[in-house]
């Protein structure tokens, strides 16, 4: 860890004003911010992050940390804490979805402190990207190459990927986001925007050191998830080497709009399988309009991993990641629905 | 306004449990270093720095948060509670610390304050949580030695009254050493060091294997204003060290060339707060990357990595006994596998610390270890000096495992304080830890086992491969070890089984409870259920028809006349074994879904101490004038609990009450060698040393006194008031020191092995069956574990509490090694890409005590430690079996092993 420049701004505004002068002052500043700090420290500790900035947004809590239901929907404050969504009742009784990816992630101690907008950024969780000693890593140091490619790629991941990184990305809440269509309000020196969430992660490519569509010093002010038919009929499965307290081999969040056992509408989203969180739009066609049964399951199961490209030691993730989904699909299916 | 600040200079205003403190930091140091190093709160453990763990929980406005993750700047304006201040003055925080201490839900001690802080979090919410909501609370502290349910069942019992008096052998009394661990105060290998003391770091290789060259390491330390590098050629003794005689042929820093990644080439030596600005990957060194060999396969052709070992190969063990080609040809049925298991991390959460200082012309050093005399007669070589040059200190320890038997920090800190004449300390990071400390062997095992039409073993031959990496350490030991026990504790006329330890460029494999046991048990223990099959035989039934009971001889020739107590604890299975057969029977019956059940067993023994190697104990006690009783007791206690076992055993040989004893703690000043804590050897071997000493000091009080056998003594100031019959004798105490004393070595009676290893290995062997019931999701491979029943043969039990703890936490470490944990050397180098089993995965355990007695064991007692891990694993991996038909091979079992395994049966 080496000495850089803090601040703590107490609002938004001033928050933005301090990256603005940052970045007027050295245009390639490294700048970074501070929200939980669970993945910022950590990466600091490794050496893997060097900012020569801190900008330190916990006191945005009051400001933007509130979590409501405004009638049409669920909106989630960027510094919200992953324990306060995950506990929240309307969370829980909305979108379960979202709760489940929530409590499922990390464990009680770190959801405390991790926040809503750092958990979408979190880095991956790739050895070789976070380990410096192991010099080829194009994340790390775009040109210097990708050391699991020849390396062990049990955990990498099999869509998404690229001749430049096949990263997984790591994160639970990202994939509900994703498959509820939720936009993600973004504060930034050049003004503020609104994006589709699916927007905010980019695949690898050939850059694989551009990880989101955030501009220089913008900030995620909110998560804006809209109701719809298939919210409440929502799950998120997660399979894990461990019982608890591990990122995921593979998961699905899944919502659906039945009528009857037809489905209406469908929206499938997959973790641990993927370079970033990942929808599949191939499986919802081929669930729409289709009675929910193994076998369209299946299909739609297939359908998601075609355009699998694995690896030497992650095969095996394209099938556990068309069981898990035919698993979460079969599970809602016949889940009970309030209202 | 918005607060601006470069680097380290921000004051941070807050709470710590009560207590308004202001203090400067740099504002992104971790606020579990900020509340170690400035506010003094040594009770916030840290084991990862990187949220794995939680051993540094706090709670920060009430909610615990891992201390590690979350910058000091965070806490400005806010609430810190840590264990000390709930124990002192938090009701809850009170409340745990007597059921903590009641359910001996802390061993080593390490992971104790995280879990409280935790529990004290979720009993403001919830005063009486339920099962799932402890472990939801605590999912984010791992305990290596516990295995959780202690202390899931202290936390639900937080407000429970039920009291647990002391009390000599047989008594579950509380630990003796408890009180400081459950609340706050145990001062472990990184609480020790003075102020001031000058921080050490090890510069280690990023390769597997490497040539190096230094460049101009003193310009270097200068512009750093470090004030020390230390490197081989400042190696004033021998540059090597190792644990049997013979096999020292690890260097503390690597000389020319680095033999494995994580290894030591040189050290820096500064200030705390230098180091930590410092990028030690800017050290001045270049590497040449040689070509390495991570396996067996690769060691065997690869480059000499000593040159006296032809092919790499280490050492090779033998037991054979009549014909085992011949009886496996002539066999009923003959079943045969390949089983392999991969490098198993201690992963005890206190990484390896220490400090050291110079005292005139001697050294001390603390440190967390398992061995003293040991790591005193090794330090002394490499410093050039006498043993008694060199005092080794053990603080408490964090969990050893095995690991900590080996030189770690100690000669670095002792190399340090003696050039710089000042305190020097370090800690291992984890992923130092994980890099450089021993591991399990990795085993790659051939065996073929013959059975007779009547259930009757016909014979077997079993092939082991071990891994040993770049040095020997216990590799020798493992070689040895195994052939011993790869029959099981079973009948058999003809067997062989050869081992081999083969050299690679892996961090050195050495002692992990088990010493390779538990590896051949994977093998055997599979085979036997897939020879029942053969049959048609009940698993359990094959086993019962087999076990060896007293009398019968072992592969190596042995006869025992007591203690061979195998059927005991098949016995004690059998009504559970039928009631979880039924039950998953009838879950099976009436499934529809993907998920089945499945019910396995396995059997295991273990020879208590050196394998035929004389390992002698010795005690001291004396009894002061004013009335003190004294116990000198060398044995580390590493959590396993030998401070209390052996007060007991010592309190019941003298004839007094327990807690009058005060214990002298390991110290190579003050107490007489009583070995290593390793092989299950303490409860054993310096628990006679200790009944023996008890008994010594109670004949020359009872002599004084003229008194029978039978007499009662107490001991007061001045005095030994001596009850027999109705007379009463009074023994005056008096004078300097000790007014009595003694001090008796126990050495377990062995027999060396002939060239076919026959002999009598040990004195003393421990016995074990245990059960696992589990569910197996057949469509995704993932493994739930319902129950595990685990029956022991502990010869008597001196505290029972401690033996159920003590598999518990063995029971935890075989669900690991069964199902999710495996090394890769440079890519699982933290407690993130290794997984050791949560709270979450560590079922019910039922432990059933089973007490044969035995004439060697004080009081008939025989140790434990390492048995109750050996059958876990292959009874989990038979109930795969047995709930969907697939047998794992190759651990660990994760979801994608078993669902390729299941795909593997199907076809
Ligand atoms: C041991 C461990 C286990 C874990 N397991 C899981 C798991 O199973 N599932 C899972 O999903 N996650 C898991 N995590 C990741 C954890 O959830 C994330 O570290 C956490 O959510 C990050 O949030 P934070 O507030 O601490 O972010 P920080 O560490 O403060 O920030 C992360 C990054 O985001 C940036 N940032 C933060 N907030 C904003 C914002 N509002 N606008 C713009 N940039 C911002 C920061 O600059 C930084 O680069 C685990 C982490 C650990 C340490
Ligand atoms: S997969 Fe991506 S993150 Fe990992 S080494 Fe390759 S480039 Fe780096
Ligand atoms: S030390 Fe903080 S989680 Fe391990
Ligand atoms: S008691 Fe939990 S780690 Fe030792």
């Amino acid at each position: 860890m080496r000495p850089f420049h803090y601040s703590r701004p107490s609002s938004l505004a001033e928050a933005l004003i301090d990256m603005r002068d940052a970045l007027a002052a050295e245009p390639n500043s490294s700048a970074a911010f501070l929200a939980g700090g669970t993945t910022q420290l950590d990466l600091m500790k490794l050496e893997v992050s060097r900012p020569d900035r801190l900008v330190d947004l916990n006191a945005l809590r009051g400001e933007a940390g509130h979590i409501r239901w405004d009638g049409t929907s669920l909106r989630l404050g960027a510094f919200a804490r992953m324990a306060e969504a995950a506990d929240h009742p309307d969370v829980r009784a909305r979108a379960p979805m979202i709760a489940q990816s929530l409590s499922l992630a990390a464990s009680a101690q770190l959801r405390n402190m991790a926040t809503l907008g750092g958990n979408v950024l979190q880095r991956t969780r790739c050895a070789y990207f976070r380990d410096t000693s192991w010099s080829a890593c194009n994340k790390r140091v775009p040109g210097s190459g990708c050391a699991a490619l020849d390396g062990v790629n049990r955990a990498h991941a099999v869509l998404g990927t690229s001749d430049h990184c096949i990263a997984t990305y790591p994160g639970d809440f990202a994939q509900a986001l994703l498959a509820l269509d939720a936009s993600v309000v973004i504060a930034g020196p050049g003004g503020g925007r609104t994006i589709p969430f699916a927007r905010l992660h980019r695949a690898p490519g050939t850059t694989p050191h551009l990880e989101t569509s955030l501009r220089p010093g913008e900030i995620i002010a909110e998560f804006i998830v809209p109701a719809g038919g298939w919210f409440r009929r929502s799950l998120y499965l997660k399979v894990r080497d461990r019982q608890s307290y591990e990122f995921a081999v593979a998961s699905a969040a899944v919502a659906l709009d039945l009528e009857g056992d037809t489905v209406r509408e469908a929206r499938v989203a997959l973790g641990g399988v993927a370079t970033v969180p990942w929808r599949a739009r191939e499986a919802e066609a081929l669930l729409r309009g289709r009675k929910l049964t193994e076998e369209a399951a299946r299909a739609a199961a297939q359908a998601a991993f075609t355009e699998a490209a694995p690896h030497a030691h992650n095969a095996f993730k394209v099938e556990l990641g068309q069981e898990t989904l035919v698993r979460a699909l079969l599970q809602l299916a016949t889940m009970e629905t309030p209202r | 306004m918005s607060l601006d600040q470069v680097t380290d200079g921000l004051a941070i205003s807050f709470d710590l449990n009560g207590e308004r403190l202001s203090l400067s930091a740099p504002p992104a140091e971790r606020l579990s270093e900020f509340l170690r190093e400035r506010a003094g709160a040594r009770d916030v453990k840290v084991g990862c720095n990187a949220g794995d763990c939680g051993a540094c929980t706090v709670l920060v406005d009430g909610l615990p948060v891992c201390s590690c993750t979350t910058a000091a700047a965070q806490v400005e304006g806010r609430r810190v509670e840590t264990q000390s201040g709930l124990a002192k003055a938090d009701p809850d925080g009170q409340a745990l610390v007597a059921a903590f201490q009641r359910h001996q839900a802390a061993q080593c001690g390490i992971c104790t304050p995280g879990m409280m802080v935790s529990a004290v979090a979720l009993l403001r919410e919830v005063a009486e949580p339920s099962e799932a909501q402890v472990q939801d609370a605590l999912g984010g502290v791992l305990c290596r030695c516990t295995g959780y349910r202690k202390i899931i069942d202290a936390v639900r019992d937080a407000k429970g009254s039920a009291s647990v008096a002391p009390g000599g052998v047989g008594t579950a009394m509380a630990r003796v050493d408890g009180l400081p661990k459950v609340t706050g105060t145990e001062a472990f290998g990184d609480d020790v060091a003075p102020a001031g003391a000058l921080t050490l770091r090890v510069i280690r290789s990023p390769h597997h294997r490497a040539a190096f060259t230094f460049g101009d390491i003193e310009a270097w330390r200068a512009a750093n204003g470090l004030d020390l590098v230390l490197t081989a050629a400042d190696v004033p003794g021998v540059n090597r060290f190792g644990v049997i005689p013979g096999f020292e042929d690890q260097p503390v820093m690597a000389e020319g060339e680095a033999k494995f990644r994580g290894e030591a080439v040189a050290a820096v030596v500064g200030a705390g707060e230098r180091l930590a600005m410092l990028d030690l990957a800017d050290f001045p060194v270049r590497w040449t990357p040689l070509p390495h060999a991570l396996t067996p396969e690769e060691g065997l052709t690869a480059a000499l990595l000593h040159e006296e070992r032809a092919g790499n190969i280490m050492c090779r063990g033998l037991v054979q006994r009549g014909d085992a080609e011949a009886a496996l040809a002539g066999a009923a049925h003959v079943v045969e596998g390949d089983f392999s298991t991969g490098f198993i991390e201690h992963g005890y959460i206190e990484p390896e610390a220490g400090f050291a200082e110079r005292v005139g012309d001697r050294i001390e050093v603390h440190c967390c270890t398992q061995a003293p005399y040991m790591n005193r007669d090794a330090v002394a070589k490499v410093m050039g000096l006498a043993p008694e040059g060199v005092r080794i200190v053990p603080t408490a320890v964090g969990g050893g495992f095995g690991s900590k038997l080996d030189l770690t920090t100690q000669p670095f800190l002792a190399l340090a304080a003696w050039k710089l004449g000042r305190p020097v300390r370090m800690a291992f990071t984890r992923t130092e830890s994980i890099s450089s400390s021993t591991k399990r062997h990795p085993s790659q095992v051939t065996m073929r086992l013959g059975v007779n039409a009547d259930g009757t073993l016909a014979g077997a031959d079993f092939f082991g491969t071990f891994n040993t990496g770049a040095y020997a350490s216990w590799g020798p030991t493992v070689a040895n070890r195994v052939p011993i026990h790869a029959s099981g504790p079973y009948r058999f006329a003809d067997y062989r089984a050869r081992s081999v330890a083969v050299h690679t460029n892996c961090t050195p494999s050495g002692a992990f409870r088990g010493f390779g046991v538990p590896q051949s048990a994977v093998a055997q223990e599979q085979l036997l259920d897939m020879a029942a099959e053969a049959l048609g035989l009940d698993k359990l039934e094959i086993r019962r028809r087999n076990a060896l009971t007293n009398g019968d001889e072992t592969v190596t020739g042995q006869v025992f006349d007591t203690g061979m107590g195998i059927l005991d604890c098949l016995d004690a299975l059998k009504p559970h074994w039928d009631r979880a057969k039924a039950e998953a029977a009838a879950f099976n019956a009436a499934a529809i879904g993907t998920k089945r059940r499945g019910i396995g067993v396995a059997s295991g023994w273990y020879g208590c101490g050196n394998t035929s190697m004389s390992n002698p104990s010795t005690i001291r006690a004396g009894i002061t004038a004013d009335g003190r009783i004294v116990l000198h007791q060398g044995a580390v206690d590493i959590g396993q609990g030998s401070n209390t076992v052996i007060s007991q055993i010592f309190a019941t040989a003298l004839g007094v009450p327990v807690e009058r004893i005060e214990r002298v703690s390991p110290d190579t000043d003050l107490t007489p060698d009583a070995g290593k804590t390793s092989a299950s050897r303490q409860t054993f071997i310096t628990g006679n040393a200790a009944r023996l000493c008890g008994e010594a000091l109670r004949a020359q009080v009872l002599r004084l006194g003229n008194v029978s056998e039978a007499a009662v003594i107490e001991i007061t100031p001045g005095a030994i008031r001596l009850t027999d019959g109705g007379a009463e004798r009074v023994v005056p105490l008096s004078g300097e020191g000790y007014a009595l004393e003694a001090t008796e070595s126990y050495d377990p009676p062995t027999k060396p092995l002939d060239e076919n290893g026959q002999g009598d290995p040990y004195a003393v062997f421990g016995t074990t069956a245990q059960m696992a019931e589990l569910e197996v999701d057949t469509a995704l491979g993932t493994v739930k574990l319902l129950k595990i029943t685990a029956a022991h043969d502990v010869g008597k039990a001196i505290n029972p509490l401690l033996v159920e703890g003590q598999v518990e936490g063995g029971v935890a470490q075989g669900i690991g090694l069964a199902l999710m944990e495996e090394f890769l050397p440079g890519r699982t180098e933290n407690l993130h890409d290794y997984l050791i089993p949560t709270i979450g995965d560590v079922p019910p355990v039922d432990t059933l005590i089973v007490e044969t007695g035995d004439m060697h064991g004080p009081y008939g007692a025989k140790g434990l430690g390492e048995h109750c891990l050996i059958p876990t694993a292959p009874a989990i991996l038979n109930a795969i079996a047995d709930a969907c038909g697939a047998r794992v091979h190759h651990l660990p079992a994760t979801p994608a092993t078993v669902r390729a395994a299941i795909l593997a049966a199907a076809t």
